[in-house]
């Protein structure tokens, strides 16, 4: 697949990120009634000939008969289906780069590289997924922090759903042996509980080199939060005797994030490529008091560690791979895994990644998995509620009810089937994507002319002699 | 409470003798305009029996029961492709009358992951290095061990490249040492000048005996297609054009109807009137995600919509690719994702490719007398929220994927 | 290699003269005999009886004798010698030309009790030329040419000449054929065998194929699977040659050698020596034991049926009356391990193998 160079997809993106927006969207006041003729509200049965009203944002009420005020929008499409916006749990996409060379580096952030016009965020809008995960990839020990954010909007601050939502572990790296990659992570927890050890001795000691280094990292050590110390929160085993009198302004600004990872404050992602990895990850996780907060993103044969998962009870990623192909030693015959369903029957909480963003998007892997026969409510759910859930933010995504978040997307028809389009798309109250004016849809799914071909339609071209470039003056004879 | 199995491996050919079957669906999708709800098929010593509503009393030997949701015919694929580098003669590169036929392995695995995806027959053609690379050969993708027994036709079409495949790996002649790579063509319209040159050297030697000029006579005979790979608009008209030259010099009088079919057509969408001046069907390749096949082709996915409504007899195919999301099945469906119906989509995975190899007597549909060549779907085909369940090969079964699906079962 | 060090031969008696061998047990191929006496004269077998004759020297072993083994595939007596690519299709090329009687590893391959192997140019293009029997004491020649290799594998084919495809190589095979004087001719009239070079399964349909077409006899070497196709290779008349098998081999290849037994298809092994170590020719045959192959099977593979696939068949590989001398005392049965050749007969020419380690009898002593 060739792509478009870098310059005209920035130039593209940035005419296409502003012709998204319908020409009658509010102004971005969240408030919008949507009137369909049939609401998936994923949270119980469908409404035929709903209606749902969003003020502020949030939804304030789903029903088949709702009242709205006088002077609100209204979207009235009875030909389209309503459906809460998919939810990509995990996502290395939307960034400049998805891997740094650092080994150890909590202390980064994906805000900062993050690209608020990349093709991925259309994409995104175009199949539906109105929050995706951002993460970093796995070439690393301990990477940047996460953030959930919305696939909309021209700034970083403007799309951010949830900042800091988890950070970045990874078991495996090409390349390098797995005990090595397992030590290096080790040996970042280590370093951690090492540097706070210190802290306390130059404390004791009277020293004051953690005050000066905060200021050199131009924190200021002198505010309400700083000043204060108190002991390690969390349940990991291992803790700092007399933390509490380090004030936590003194922690180094590298180490906080893994300090806040191991007290239960933040979130892990872990990526493991095997079954093997899956071991060590959740032996770190324990050793490490993260094991509640952990969310395996998995790969490869890491499914045949679901028995593993299933006992210590944390949620998954599943890869984009649904099934697992390996060849039998014997027979030499290949055997295929479908791999949703050995969770299922585990019950394991699962949810999925898109495979494409552009044509095999989640929407694709939730149908996939019906047809490997997992239910429909939980192949759906499994794209919708439960990252929702895993992500934390059950109470704001997923579904369509009362009090969450107004995003929906208006369909042309059943959510799971290919010839369905979004046809519209509303976040946080705002009409934010109409495909009429999608000019990338008509390019890719409906064809555009070629500036140097011969129009469709036309009898000009094939009368001109392709050697001397002259009219035909002889009609080619019959068959 | 529904069961899942989990994993679930394709049939050992142990399964030597045909069955006789009798299919249940909720959906028999005849390909013929005629369908059924809740209908039945029969299969008798390897061929379709009955198609009728209601199975009656059938007094005969006992048979197997199927049931699913939907049926149709095996798919067809005609864009299938070895793609090992031995599969085409390159120390030439014109080389019409090798097969690759004898290049097949019939132990491969590729033919188990075609049976699990729904494909009954493909063509198989050589990988296209050469600019004529030989004659390709349709085949059911199981049966005996044997390529000889799986064939359906042998030297079935002549196949060739226009565009830069063939030309890829050619280089000026120019201080290093000496290969054979080191030659003619290393352009588009090098590969073109091959094509005439052999065309009108077969045509000055038409009486020669050498088995690569009689294959050429034949095809610009018009005994067998000349499938051509065109991927962009240039490369479809030079072969569009080469064969109305072949039809209109006196060169070629008496060899002068040479049957093309482009394969790879991914732009035939731009320039539909030249295809349908020159009765030229296509072969589409799979819909690209972002727009853009590989050789920079620009394919939208009402593609297949526009040449229906044009008039060109299209068939869509993988194009030799494993991946699972260029699978034929799929590519059905985003056909009609792109305004095409399903009857149409149908078509164009069975009944038209079936056509295009001269194979339809025995493939393409469900109709009495055809081979049994069957796939059973849980749901509507083509829907990726459905799978194939179970696939049927001259009447033997050769996949079956799960039982208790959710209510749209395989049962027995 | 290193066992040629310890291994040192001299020899007993000179080539005129009668000899009569004792042993506790003589195979002849066709039976076991206890007790028996075996006549050598003039370098040939002259009978296989319960007596020695009168006024003829008596050999006498505690062990057991049986015929030399023969070994069906490998470049040893002329490494380096073996491969040439230069051009596809070499059909007039002898490797018996090639062989260095002197050469280091006929003499371990002689002291392991194989007493002949058959020496094979490499697989290239689609015909690297032709085979030669030759006997591991001395080099000597006992067949040249004894097969046409033709190569069906991929080995043959490369990214820059012809053939670069199987369908070319096929093109190729039909041109040569056309031919009408020399090896090829030889082959075409069944005047001499030829030997396809096979790996995979397809390879060994494509060459049964073109064998039958061409109503070719011969021996298929070097598909480990070919046991999966025993039924379609007996109706074609060829032999096979098994690779040689090892420890690690699957059971999947030792149960397809065992099918060749059963759909009596002729077979030998190919020991590949210097490879392969020379032991791993009985290893071979003692690993399909345990897939169920009888001894009497096994046995004819690595003697009776090996010179046949070799086109000796009636020179050596049994006891037999008229049948050249080469034959091997065992010090004990041949099929397990733990026997080692003690004195081997070359055309009745008898030299005995000295080993560092004594045999396990000795040691009991």
């Amino acid at each position: 697949m060739t792509i478009l160079p870098k310059p005209a997809a920035a130039a593209a993106g940035l005419l296409v990120a502003t012709v998204c927006l319908a020409p009658e969207a509010s102004a971005g006041d969240g408030r919008l009634v949507i009137k369909v003729g049939r609401i998936v509200t994923n949270a119980g049965p469908d409404i035929e000939n709903g209606t749902i009203v969003i003020e502020g944002g949030r939804i304030r009420s789903v029903g088949k008969d709702a009242e709205s005020r006088w002077d609100a929008e209204v979207l009235d499409h009875p030909e389209l289906v309503a459906f809460p916006g998919w939810v990509e749990a995990h996502s290395m996409r939307g960034m400049d780069r998805p891997n740094e060379n650092i080994e150890v580096a909590p202390f980064l952030d994906v805000r900062d590289s993050i690209d608020p016009i990349s093709f991925y965020f259309e994409d995104c809008l175009r199949q539906g997924v109105l929050a995706i995960n951002v993460q970093q990839g796995p070439l690393c020990a301990v990477g940047a922090q996460g953030r959930v954010v919305k696939p909309f909007g021209l700034t970083i601050e403007e799309m951010t759903l949830r900042p800091a939502s988890g950070i970045k572990i990874s078991t495996t790296r090409p390349g390098r042996s797995r005990a090595l990659q397992a030590q290096s992570v080790r040996r970042a927890f280590r370093d951690l509980r090492t540097h706070l050890e210190k802290l306390v001795q130059d404390k004791k000691d009277g020293r004051d080199t953690a005050r000066r280094e905060a200021l050199f990292q131009g924190r200021d050590p002198d505010t309400a939060d700083n000043k204060k110390g108190r002991a390690m929160e969390g349940s990991a085993p291992w803790k700092v005797k007399d933390f509490e009198i380090v004030p936590r302004g003194h922690v180094d600004e590298k180490q906080e994030p893994l300090l806040r990872l191991v007290e239960g404050k933040l979130m892990a992602f872990v990526s493991c490529d095997g079954a093997v990895a899956v071991v060590q990850a959740l032996e770190i996780a324990r050793e490490n008091g993260f094991l509640a907060n952990t969310v395996l993103v998995l790969d490869g044969d890491a499914w045949k560690a679901a028995d593993r998962i299933a006992e210590a009870g944390v949620p998954v990623v599943l890869s984009p791979q649904l099934l697992y192909t390996e060849r039998d030693p014997i027979t030499g015959k290949e055997i295929e895994t479908f791999v949703p369903g050995v969770f299922r029957e585990k019950k394991v909480r699962f949810a999925l990644q898109s495979l494409n963003p552009s044509s095999q998007s989640l929407w694709f892997q939730a149908a996939t998995c019906v047809g490997y026969g997992i239910p429909r409510d939980e192949a759906i759910a499994a794209a919708t509620k439960v990252p929702a859930d895993i992500l934390r933010l059950g109470d704001r995504l997923g579904t369509i009810e009362k009090g969450k978040d107004g995003n929906i997307l208006l369909l042309s028809g059943d959510p799971l089937a290919v010839t369905t389009n979004v046809q519209y798309v509303v976040l946080d109250g705002n009409l934010v994507y109409d495909r009429s004016k999608d000019r990338r849809v008509m390019q890719i799914l409906e064809g555009v002319e070629q500036p140097n071909a011969a129009p469709i339609g036309t009898d000009d071209a094939e009368d001109v002699d392709p050697h001397s470039g002259e009219k035909k003056t002889k009609t080619p004879k019959k068959d | 409470m529904s069961l899942l199995p989990i994993a679930f491996l394709a049939l050992a050919a142990q399964e030597t003798t045909t069955r006789a079957w009798t299919i249940q669906a909720e959906r028999v999708y005849t390909g013929t305009g005629r369908n059924l709800e809740q209908g039945f098929v029969v299969v008798n010593g390897g061929k379709i029996a009955a198609v009728t509503p209601d199975v009656g009393g059938d007094g005969g030997r006992p048979r197997d029961q199927l049931r699913a949701y939907a049926v149709t015919a095996g798919l067809v694929d005609a864009g299938v492709r070895v793609t090992n580098w031995f599969s085409v003669e390159q120390s030439s590169e014109v080389t019409p009358h090798l097969r690759v036929a004898d290049t097949l392995d019939p132990f491969a695995l590729d033919w188990d992951r075609q049976v699990r995806n729904g494909v009954t027959t493909v063509l198989v053609s050589p990988v296209d290095r050469n600019v004529i690379g030989g004659l390709s050969v349709v085949l059911k993708t199981a049966g005996p061990d044997s390529i000889a027994e799986r064939t359906v036709k042998a030297d079935a079409v002549l196949r060739g490249s226009m565009g830069s495949d063939p030309s890829a790996g050619n280089r000026p002649a120019s201080g290093r040492p000496a290969t054979f790579y080191a030659r003619r063509p290393t352009t588009r319209m090098g590969v073109e000048w091959e094509w005439r040159n052999a065309f009108f050297t077969a045509a000055e030697n038409r009486a020669s005996k050498d088995p690569g000029t009689s294959t050429l006579v034949a095809a610009l005979q018009g005994k067998l297609p000349i499938f051509v790979q065109a991927w962009v608009t240039q490369d479809i008209r030079t072969a569009v054009f080469l064969r109305e030259e072949v039809q209109a010099r006196p060169e070629f009088a008496g060899m002068n109807t040479p049957r093309f079919v482009i394969d790879a057509a991914a732009e035939a969408w731009k320039e539909p009137q030249l295809l349908v001046r020159s009765k030229t069907p296509v072969v589409l390749p799979p819909f690209p995600a972002e727009g853009r096949t590989r050789e920079g082709a620009q394919m939208a996915w009402n593609v297949a919509k526009v040449l229906e409504d044009a008039g060109v007899p299209f068939a869509l195919s993988s194009h030799g690719s494993g991946e699972v999301d260029s699978r034929l099945a799929m590519q059905a469906g985003y056909a009609m994702s792109g305004g095409l119906g399903f009857d149409s989509a149908l078509a164009a995975v069975t009944s038209t490719p079936a056509k295009l190899l001269g194979v339809d007597q025995r493939v393409g549909t469900i109709e009495v007398g055809k081979d049994a060549d069957l796939v059973l779907w849980s749901g509507e085909p083509f829907q990726p929220g459905s799978r194939v369940v179970a696939t049927i090969v001259d009447g033997v079964l050769r996949y079956e994927g799960w039982t208790a699906v959710q209510g749209a079962a395989l049962t027995r | 290699m290193i066992d040629i060090l310890f291994a040192f031969a001299t020899a007993v008696l000179p080539a005129e003269g009668t000899l009569a061998i004792r042993a506790r047990a003589v195979w002849t191929g066709a039976a076991v005999l206890e007790n028996a006496v075996v006549v050598v004269a003039d370098g040939r077998i002259r009978s296989v009886g319960a007596e020695a004759p009168r006024g003829v020297e008596v050999l006498e072993h505690p062990g057991v004798l049986t015929a030399g083994l023969i070994a069906l595939h490998g470049p040893a007596g002329a490494v380096g010698e073996t491969s040439d690519g230069t051009r596809p299709a070499l059909p007039e090329a002898r490797v018996g030309l090639a062989v260095d009687p002197r050469s280091v590893e006929l003499v371990a391959l002689h002291a392991a009790g194989i007493t002949s192997i058959l020496v094979t140019p490499d697989p290239a293009g689609i015909t690297a030329g032709t085979s030669a029997l030759v006997r591991t004491a001395d080099g000597s020649i006992l067949r040249d040419p004894a097969h046409l290799s033709l190569v069906f594998s991929a080995e043959g084919l490369a990214g820059n000449r012809a053939p670069t495809s199987r369908s070319g190589a096929l093109a190729m095979l039909d041109e040569l054929f056309a031919g009408t004087r020399g090896h090829v001719a030889d082959a075409k009239a069944g005047r001499l065998p030829c030997l396809f070079e096979v790996r995979e399964r397809d390879d060994v349909q494509r060459a049964v194929a073109f064998a039958r077409q061409r109503k070719l006899a011969g021996a298929l070497h070097g598909a480990a699977l070919s046991g999966e196709l025993a039924s379609a290779i007996r109706g074609s008349g060829l032999a096979v040659i098994s690779p040689v098998l090892g420890v690690g081999t699957p059971r999947r290849v030792l149960d397809a050698v065992a099918q060749l037994a059963k759909e009596e298809v002729p077979f030998g092994f190919g020991l590949d020596a210097p490879w392969n170590h020379q032991d791993s020719l009985r290893l071979s045959a003692v690993l399909c034991l345990r897939a169920g192959l009888d001894r009497a099977a096994a046995w004819r593979a690595l003697t009776a049926n090996a010179a046949r696939i070799a086109g000796a068949g009636d020179r050596v590989g049994r006891i037999e009356r008229g049948l050249d001398a080469d034959l091997v005392l065992w010090s004990g049965d041949p099929l397990d391990l733990a026997s080692r050749a003690e004195v081997v007969f070359t055309r009745g020419v008898a030299r005995t193998i000295q080993h560092a380690v004594p045999a396990p009898e000795e040691v009991r002593r």
